[in-house]
């Protein structure tokens, strides 16, 4: 056996500032002890504090990746009785990321290219092993920015996570004291009305339309936290019956704005129905509350484009400016006050978020005066994920 | 048929929901007496006469909060339906509580109806008064204070 540790000669004096520790620890696969060393050496003339081991066969390395956790592993390709690739299937197994640089005699140009798209990190020649310390350097370097990213992105999961469960938690705590106080200011509005002095009305009327307007903004709050958290798997959807349901549930507000709704036949989807529902119903209802002079006329349709079905919503109200486009879409952005437009900025983002767990994405053109059309884009049925 | 005034548990530890459901009932046309209670082992004592409600009336109709104190309202629910006497009041279960798991878990233990307590006041009195009016006016039901 050959794995005792070939420790680095200049361990205290050497730091390389790449190096957390300051100092690199390599696993070399090699039945050469004489190779073994040599790499070694060329890494420490290049200023690299490195120490080493090394394996000679797949248990000593499985054994040596387990106990010592290098850096870096540097395998011979052609080796007794197996090749250096098989360690990057060892890493993987042991779902261990290691840069595996393969140092080894002639390899041929296919051989090579297969041993990266593999995941070989890189390969350099014995007999050019001055790219050695380079080709360290860099798979160090790739590998601090790969657990950088995989940290930023679960950091990024868990505090989403976070965020929504706290919005649930609070949203629904509050539906209960805030059930008692617009309860009882309208029971104060109904018994008193007229009875006190000249401005108790106005300020009761305050403090029930407040406790109104903020029960609204919980539900829709809850509505938001839910996308996420409920998410069905995903079936095959009729849309024309998805509008259906939402022109239904928005019966009163057509009829009272006299508004025309026109569409084409609507093709079949594979979507969560009553999240689709909901996307129509507050794209519709917001190109009623925004409406222009005239009747809203509102048209809806779909088209097959390419991967996608992309679907429209288009409408004759007072429309928006290029700059809030985007805007639209982020929670609780409003473009108007309350004695404009009553909302809280949520129904869009409801959209977005539903639209985006679909696998698709939501936009709109528009000009202030001349409507909008929102569209959203879902993906066409192979390309889409399943939700748990 | 004449009766004497109906009789309603209402067992919420909600002092102002209590106040509110009272007052509805109070001034609807149907004279109902409500009786109330705030958590589950008095909803219980008061349901089997003892201690202090020996002298209680059995109810025509109990109104039942889910989240309670000492026993929720599941376990008072699963008293009411094990008891061969009281398993015969008709109970409706008010809560704020919309969980899908909360409505289904009530019907499975009995509850004769799930009712969402509304967030406005319209919709309260509305809800407390078919309420009353259904279970305690259209609705057949076995003869009440048999034991």
């Amino acid at each position: 056996m050959l794995t005792e540790t070939i420790a680095s000669d200049e361990k205290v004096t050497t730091q390389d500032p790449e190096q957390g520790r300051g100092e690199l620890h390599a696993l070399i696969v090699e039945d050469e002890r004489a190779d073994a060393e040599l790499a070694l050496r060329v890494l420490r003339e290049a200023g690299l504090s490195a120490t080493g081991d090394v394996a000679q066969t797949p248990e000593e390395f499985t054994e040596l990746v387990r106990k010592k956790l290098p850096d870096v592993i540097l395998a011979d390709y052609k080796l007794p009785g197996w090749n250096g690739m098989e360690s990057v299937e060892i890493l993987r197994q042991e779902g261990l990321d290691i840069p595996v640089i393969l140092v080894s005699g002639a390899l041929g140009e296919l051989t090579a290219v297969e041993c990266i798209k593999q995941g070989a990190a890189d390969y350099v020649l014995k007999d050019q092993l001055g790219r050695l310390p380079e080709s360290v350097r860099r798979a160090m370097r790739e590998k601090a920015l790969r657990q950088e990213n995989k940290q930023a992105q679960e950091d990024l999961a868990r505090s989403n996570r976070d965020l929504e469960q706290f919005a649930y938690v609070a949203s629904h705590d509050l539906q209960e004291p805030l059930r008692m106080v617009a309860t009882y200011t309208q029971l104060l509005a109904e018994r008193y009305a007229g009875k006190l002095d000249s401005n108790a009305d106005k300020y009761i009327h305050y403090a029930v339309e407040g406790a109104l307007r903020m029960q609204k903004l919980v539900q829709d709050l809850l509505a938001f936290s839910r996308v996420g958290r409920q998410g069905r798997a995903l079936e095959n959807v009729d849309s024309n019956a998805v509008l259906q349901v939402a022109l239904k549930n928005l019966e009163a507000a057509i009829q009272e704005s006299g508004t025309k709704v026109e569409h084409a036949q609507l093709p079949q989807v594979i979507a969560d129905s009553s999240q689709l529902v909901q996307v129509f119903q507050n794209l519709i209802g917001n190109a009623i509350k925004f409406r222009g002079a005239e009747p809203p006329l509102i048209r809806v349709g779909a088209e097959s484009m390419g991967q996608e079905l992309v679907f429209s919503v288009a409408d004759n109200g007072i429309g928006i400016a290029p700059e809030d486009r985007e805007q639209v879409f982020v929670i609780f952005r409003r473009l108007h006050t309350h004695a404009e437009y009553a909302g809280n900025g949520i129904g869009l983002s409801i959209c977005k978020k539903i639209i985006e767990q679909h696998g698709g994405r939501i936009w709109v053109e528009s000009e202030p005066g001349r409507g909008s059309i929102f569209y959203f884009g879902l993906p066409a049925k192979a390309s889409i994920q399943q939700r748990g | 048929m004449t009766k004497s005034k109906p009789e309603i548990l209402m067992v919420d530890d909600n002092p102002a929901d209590i106040d509110l459901t009272s007052e509805v009932l109070a001034q609807s046309e149907g004279h109902f007496h409500v009786n109330a209670v705030n958590d589950g082992v008095e909803a219980i004592s008061f349901l089997h006469r003892q201690g202090k409600y020996a002298k209680a009336p059995v109810p025509d109709l109990v109104v039942l909060d889910l989240n309670l104190p000492r026993k929720d309202g599941c376990e008072v629910l699963s008293n009411i339906k094990a008891d061969p006497v009281l398993a015969k009041i008709p109970v409706v279960i008010f809560t704020t509580s919309e969980a899908r798991s909360d409505i289904a878990r009530s019907y499975k233990l009995g509850a004769n109806c799930y009712l969402r307590k509304p967030g406005n006041l319209p919709e309260f009195v509305a809800a407390v008064q078919s309420m009353a009016t259904f279970w305690l006016g259209f609705a057949s039901l076995p003869q009440r204070g048999k034991r």
